[in-house]
């Protein structure tokens, strides 16, 4: 208890009032700035790992008969002989639909619009593509093989953005928290000049001085971090409701892991523990300068 | 104890408080500062509790050259120093018993030592029933008590006090000079700045006389007889 008890009236500071809103808000908008880092990064992997030794073989659309019955026979014959090859699925016209609903919604695919053959191939170890590629248009010149690798290449570039950027968000509230604890802790020094005075004739340290702008800013960090988690939560559960519910197909799932609610949790804490420390550092660097 | 060697006082380029001012206070020693208000009284006290720079000069507290102290070690020589300010300069946020822990507290008394040992010394000053009294709620005579207490709560080598009876009654002035004369006796050096010669006149002490600048050293009757 000792600790947290004070001899400068700090609670009684306009800080006290203002400095946990300011908090707050910075926090609210990094802990979103963190979960949705972390939901991309999720979602890429998700993706990632859905595509990951599977390619697809596509075929023009092209309007049903036997020539291309026998032709999708001989595509789909040739890939299963392939080495590493553990399943050929020839993707049916519901599935189509179910890929496009994302898109078109309920919308009935009007029948004079056909859609091209796709054929999922799932391989249990490397595939030399380039050699399948070669082979399948032999076939038919119209053949297009797809590894995803631009897609999922777009992912990862995806992913990575999301993180840069959630990294300047979290850089440029570090520093505007750091900046802000430094002008409430400036002032605070000014106003309780008399008294500090008077702790210091008693033979307080510095550092005991400091320690009490530490535990004030530590206090005030953690209510305002405590409101601002908390409503970047609600925030995010709402938002993850409303995709998951409501919302249309293309939009993904903003899920987060226990684990990465914990790195939302840690935002407060991490920004409270930034504002106690740059308090200790403040004081003890503008009382060091006084003679 | 204290000693001071040729030391000159001035504020910025105003003219000089005190000039040449050389003395040696012995350690269980009890000293009057006497001067007219404004002859440089608080302005001495403050050299001895390193609340002030001399301009030139050297001042020795406890065997320890002040011009050499580190920052760090300023603390740790004032602790060692009790004053009790003319102005009380009490924490009005703080209660009497919070005030008077202050010291303990900075010099990392634990807390369970505290309380009983604030609550004691209250209690000896006459304020038991005062303890957790904020100082507005307080009378005059009363704060006195709580910052004379605050000073005496770490049982100081070196006791200040500036025009300590200032704001007192002479009942109580006289009490107060009875109560620094007990602490005297069990060996606590006593430096009292007053400007009332009634109370020099009332108890024999050692003077430091302050006139125009100059500091003269007034022995005690009984030395000058």
């Amino acid at each position: 208890m000792r600790l947290f008890r004070s001899d400068l009236p700090l609670a009684g500071d306009a800080s006290a009032r203002f400095l946990p809103w300011i908090i707050g808000c910075m926090v609210y908008l990094a802990a979103l700035a963190v979960a949705a880092a972390l939901s991309a990064d999720n979602l890429a992997e998700r993706w990632h790992a859905d595509l990951a030794g599977r390619f697809t073989v596509e075929l023009p659309p092209s309007p049903p008969s036997d020539e291309k019955e026998a032709k999708l026979r001989n595509i789909t014959g040739f890939l299963s002989t392939i080495d590493g090859v553990t399943a050929v699925k020839l993707v049916g016209d519901s599935e189509k639909a179910a890929l496009l609903r994302p898109w078109l919604g309920g919308v009935e695919l009007p029948d004079d619009i056909a859609l091209p053959d796709l054929i999922v191939v799932e391989a249990g170890k490397a595939v030399d593509l380039a050699k399948v590629s070669v082979e399948l248009v032999a076939i038919d010149p119209a053949i297009r093989v797809d590894d995803h690798a631009n897609w999922n290449g777009d992912l990862l570039a995806f992913s990575n953005s999301m993180k840069i950027l959630a990294l300047i968000v979290l850089s440029l509230i570090a520093l505007a928290a750091v900046s802000t604890v430094i002008f409430v802790t400036r002032t605070g020094l000014a106003i309780h000049r008399r008294v500090i005075e008077i702790v210091h004739l008693v033979g307080a340290q510095d550092a005991y001085i400091a320690r009490q702008f530490l535990f004030h800013a530590l206090r005030l960090g953690l209510a305002g971090g405590a409101v601002g988690a908390s409503l970047a939560a609600a925030t995010w559960l709402g938002l993850q409701r409303w995709l998951s519910g409501g919302g249309s197909g293309l939009l993904p799932s903003l899920a987060l892991s226990t684990a990465d609610w914990l790195a939302v949790a840690a935002v407060p804490v991490a920004l409270a523990v930034v504002a106690m420390f740059t308090a200790q550092a403040t004081v003890l660097i503008l009382l060091g300068r006084e003679p | 104890m204290v000693l001071f060697e040729n030391v000159n006082l001035r504020y910025g380029d105003g003219p000089a408080i005190l000039q040449q001012v050389s003395f040696t206070l012995a350690p269980g020693s009890f000293h009057f500062i006497v001067g007219a208000s404004g002859a440089g009284k608080s302005s001495l006290l403050r050299m001895m509790y390193l609340a002030q720079k001399p301009t030139s000069g050297r001042v020795n507290l406890f065997g320890q050259e002040v011009d050499q102290l580190k920052r760090h070690d300023r603390p740790l020589l004032r602790r060692r120093v009790g004053v009790v300010f003319q102005d009380f300069r009490l924490l009005p946020h703080l209660s009497a018993l919070d005030n008077v822990a202050l010291p303990l507290r900075v010099a990392g008394v634990a807390e369970n030592k505290i309380r009983d040992h604030v609550t004691e010394l209250l209690k000896w000053v006459g304020l038991a029933e005062h303890v957790d009294a904020l100082p507005a709620t307080l009378s005059g005579g009363q704060q006195q008590r709580v910052a004379i207490a605050r000073a005496v709560i770490t049982r100081p080598s070196l006791l200040l006090a500036d025009e300590p009876t200032g704001n007192l009654d002479d009942t109580i002035a006289v009490r107060l000079m009875y109560l620094f004369g007990e602490l005297n006796k069990v060996g606590t050096t006593i430096v009292v700045a007053t400007h009332s010669e009634r109370l020099v006149q009332q108890f024999s002490h050692r003077q430091l006389r302050i006139e125009q600048g100059n500091v003269r050293l007034v022995p005690q009757r009984s030395e000058a007889a």
